[in-house]
C-alpha cells in the first residue's frame, strides 16, 4: 500500500509517502512552524511527490492528522487532505496527533504505558494515555495540567508530545525515577503514515479533533424587553 | 473554458461549476450553497471559529455534488478557483486549501480570487454588463460603490466606515429581539410599521463622497427603542419601519454621490448593478431603480441566489481572470483583509514578470 501522509496540526508543515511493501519511506519532508501552514503545505506536497516519483493516481490512501492541535493548523492539513480526496477518490484517513506520538513507543515497548499530552494553554494540556498493547486507558480529552502529571506519576509511564517536557518537570520534584520523554513540536510523520496505514478502512474518518468548544456564547441578553 | 468555484468565506459553504464561452458569455452548469444560518442563530450572528469547523465539515462533499451535478470530470476542468479574501480567515483556509490541493492532483491553474471582484463581475455572468459600470455591493460583511471598469480594474468610490447595512439589519433584529439573520425579519415587521414615527438620522447624507456610516443610526435606534421599552409589537413594527426607510433615504443619497463621482471621473456608467443580500429587500431594491433611472441608466440586479455569496461567482470570476491569463502560484496566502484596489490587473502581472 502506497500512502501519503500530512501533518499540519502542531509545530511543523510536514508530508512523507510510505510504500508498506518494502515498508519504506520513499519520501518526507518536514518543516518546523509555527504558522504560515496554509501557505507552505501544497507546495511542499508538490515538491515531495516530485521527489518521491510517484503520482496521486498511483496511491492507495491518503492520512492526515486530525489534532488535538491548533485548529487553524489542523484544517490546513484535513482541507488539503479531504481535497486530494474527493478529486482523485483516494480513501482518506485520520489519526490523532496523540496517537501518532504514542506510536513510536507502543511499537518498540508495548507493555509500559505512555502519556501523550499537547499543549492546549491556560494551564492545560490534550491527554490520551495508552496501556498495554497500546489499549486507550484515558480517551482524548482535554485536561488540567495537573491531573496530566497525576496520571503520569501513577503510571510510571514514558511521556510524548508538546506538552511532555512541562508535565515532566512538575513530575520531577514527586518522582524517583526521571521519566522517558519525546517532547518534539510535532510528531514524526514517518509514524503519521505508519499509523495511518494499518487503520481499519472507514474506522477514522479524516474529521477534526478539537476537544475543545468553540468560544461562543448565545446572546439573548442583548434584546429588549417585549410586552 | 470550464471552472470549479469554491467559496468559504462568511457562513455559505459553496461550489460550483461554470462555463465561459470564446465569446464571453457564461453558463452555470451547477451552483450548490450550503448555508450555515442554522449553526449561528444562536449567537445571533456568525461565529468565525463556528464557520470554519462547518466548512471542513462540509466542503469536500459540496464539491463532489457541484461536479456531479455539472456531469464534469476533474480532468476537465481548465481551473480551479477559489476565494482567498477578503472574509473570515478560518473559512478562508478550508476552502483556499481545498483548490490548491484540487489544482495540485490534477496540474489545473489556480486562481485566487477575491470574494468582491466576484461579486463585482456576476452582472457579466447574468446579464453580459458591459464595462465600466458602477456596483453598489451591499451585504451582511460589506458596503461598498465601486467603479467597476475591466476585469481586475476597479475604482472604491466610497464604502461604510463602521457597520455594513446587513450587518445594521441583523443589529436591528438582535436588539428587537426578532431573530437571525435580521434583513428578511425586519423588512417583514416594516411593512406592518409606521415608518414615520420615529425620527432617525440619516447619517453622511448630504456629503460630496460616498461614504456610509451606520453606527449613529444604530444607536439612535437603540435609544428610541429603551425609551418605549417594554416593546408592543406595534412598537416593534415602527421601529423597523423607521430603520428601513432611514437605510432606503440613505441608500438613495449615497448612491447619488457615488454616481457623480462615477461620472466625473469615468464617464456614463452602462448600468448600476446591485450585488449582496441587503439588495433583496424590496424597499431597497425600489430605490436602486429610481436611482438608475435618473442617471440614464438601468439598474441590473443577478437573481437574489446569485448576489448572496455562491460558488457561481467564484467559478466565473476565475473564469473571466484565467482568459487573460491571471492564475496564481500554489502558495498564495489567504487574507482576511483584501480591499478591491489591491487586485492586480492584467497590467500588474505583466509589469512584475
Amino acid at each position: 500500500m502506497r500512502v501519503l501522509a500530512i501533518d499540519t496540526a502542531l509545530a511543523a508543515c510536514s508530508a512523507a509517502v510510505l510504500d508498506t511493501a518494502g515498508g519504506r519511506i520513499v519520501g518526507s519532508e518536514s518543516l518546523p512552524m509555527a504558522r504560515g501552514h496554509a501557505e507552505a503545505l501544497i507546495p511542499l506536497l508538490a515538491r515531495l511527490m516530485k521527489r518521491s516519483g510517484i503520482t496521486f493516481q498511483k496511491l492507495d490512501r491518503i492520512v492526515v492528522t486530525t489534532g488535538p492541535g491548533s485548529f487553524t493548523g489542523l484544517r490546513v492539513g484535513i482541507s488539503a487532505a479531504r481535497g486530494l480526496g474527493v478529486a482523485t477518490n483516494i480513501p482518506v484517513v485520520g489519526v490523532t496527533t496523540l496517537a501518532a506520538y504514542a506510536a513510536p513507543y507502543l511499537a518498540e515497548k508495548s507493555d509500559v504505558p505512555v502519556v501523550a499530552a499537547i499543549d492546549a494553554r491556560h494551564g492545560h494540556v490534550y491527554l490520551e494515555v495508552f496501556g498495554a498493547g497500546g489499549r486507550t486507558l484515558i480517551a482524548p480529552r482535554i485536561a488540567a495540567l495537573s491531573e496530566a502529571v497525576r496520571v503520569a506519576s501513577e503510571t510510571s509511564a514514558r511521556i510524548v508530545g508538546s506538552a511532555a517536557r512541562t508535565v515532566a518537570e512538575a513530575l520531577a520534584k514527586s518522582a524517583s525515577a526521571p521519566p522517558i520523554v519525546d517532547a518534539r513540536g510535532a510528531p514524526d510523520i514517518a509514524w503519521v503514515a505508519q499509523v495511518g496505514a494499518v487503520v481499519p478502512d472507514g474506522q477514522a474518518p479524516p474529521k477534526p479533533q478539537y476537544l475543545r468548544a468553540p468560544d461562543a456564547q448565545p446572546q439573548h441578553a442583548a434584546s429588549l424587553p417585549r410586552r | 473554458m470550464i471552472v470549479l468555484g469554491i467559496e468559504t468565506t462568511c457562513d455559505e459553504t459553496a461550489a460550483a461549476v461554470v462555463e465561459r464561452g470564446a465569446d464571453g458569455k457564461g453558463r452555470i452548469l451547477s451552483n450548490v450553497v450550503l448555508s450555515q444560518i442554522g449553526e449561528h442563530a444562536e449567537f445571533g450572528g456568525v461565529v468565525p471559529e463556528i464557520a470554519a469547523r462547518a466548512h471542513v465539515e462540509a466542503l469536500d462533499r459540496i464539491i463532489a455534488k457541484a461536479m456531479e451535478e455539472a456531469k464534469a470530470s476533474f480532468a476537465a476542468l481548465d481551473g480551479i478557483a477559489a476565494a482567498a479574501g477578503p472574509g473570515l480567515i478560518g473559512g478562508v483556509i478550508v476552502g483556499l486549501t481545498t483548490a490548491k490541493a484540487i489544482a495540485l492532483a490534477h496540474e489545473k491553474p489556480l486562481i485566487a480570487v477575491n470574494h468582491l471582484e466576484a461579486h463585482a463581475l456576476t452582472a457579466r455572468l447574468t446579464d453580459a454588463t458591459e464595462f465600466p459600470y458602477c456596483l453598489f455591493l451591499a451585504s451582511g460583511g460589506h458596503t461598498q460603490i465601486l467603479a467597476v471598469r475591466g476585469v481586475g480594474d476597479y475604482l472604491r468610490l466610497g464604502g461604510t466606515v463602521d457597520d455594513a447595512i446587513g450587518e445594521g439589519f441583523d443589529k436591528t433584529a438582535k436588539l428587537l429581539g426578532l431573530g437571525y439573520p435580521g434583513g428578511p425579519l425586519v423588512e417583514k415587521e416594516a411593512a406592518k410599521g409606521d415608518a414615520q414615527r420615529f425620527a432617525l438620522p440619516r447619517p453622511m447624507s448630504g456629503r460630496r463622497d460616498a461614504d456610509f456610516s451606520l453606527s449613529g443610526l444604530k444607536t439612535a435606534l437603540r435609544l428610541e427603542a429603551e425609551k418605549i421599552a417594554p416593546l408592543s409589537d406595534q412598537d416593534v413594527a415602527d421601529l423597523c419601519a423607521s430603520f428601513q426607510q432611514a437605510i432606503v433615504d440613505v441608500v438613495r443619497d449615497r448612491l447619488r454621490s457615488g454616481l457623480r463621482m462615477f461620472r466625473l471621473r469615468i464617464g456614463a456608467p452602462k448600468a448600476l448593478v446591485c450585488a449582496g443580500g441587503v439588495a433583496a429587500n424590496q424597499a431597497i431594491r425600489k430605490v436602486l431603480h429610481r436611482v438608475a433611472f435618473e442617471v440614464g441608466s438601468e439598474l441590473v440586479a443577478p437573481p437574489p441566489a446569485l448576489c448572496t455569496d455562491n460558488g457561481a461567482m467564484i467559478a466565473w470570476a476565475g473564469a473571466e481572470r484565467l482568459a487573460l491569463g491571471l492564475t496564481d502560484p500554489l502558495d498564495v496566502a489567504p487574507h482576511a483583509r483584501w480591499p478591491l484596489a489591491q487586485v492586480a490587473k492584467e497590467g500588474d502581472k505583466a509589469a512584475a514578470q
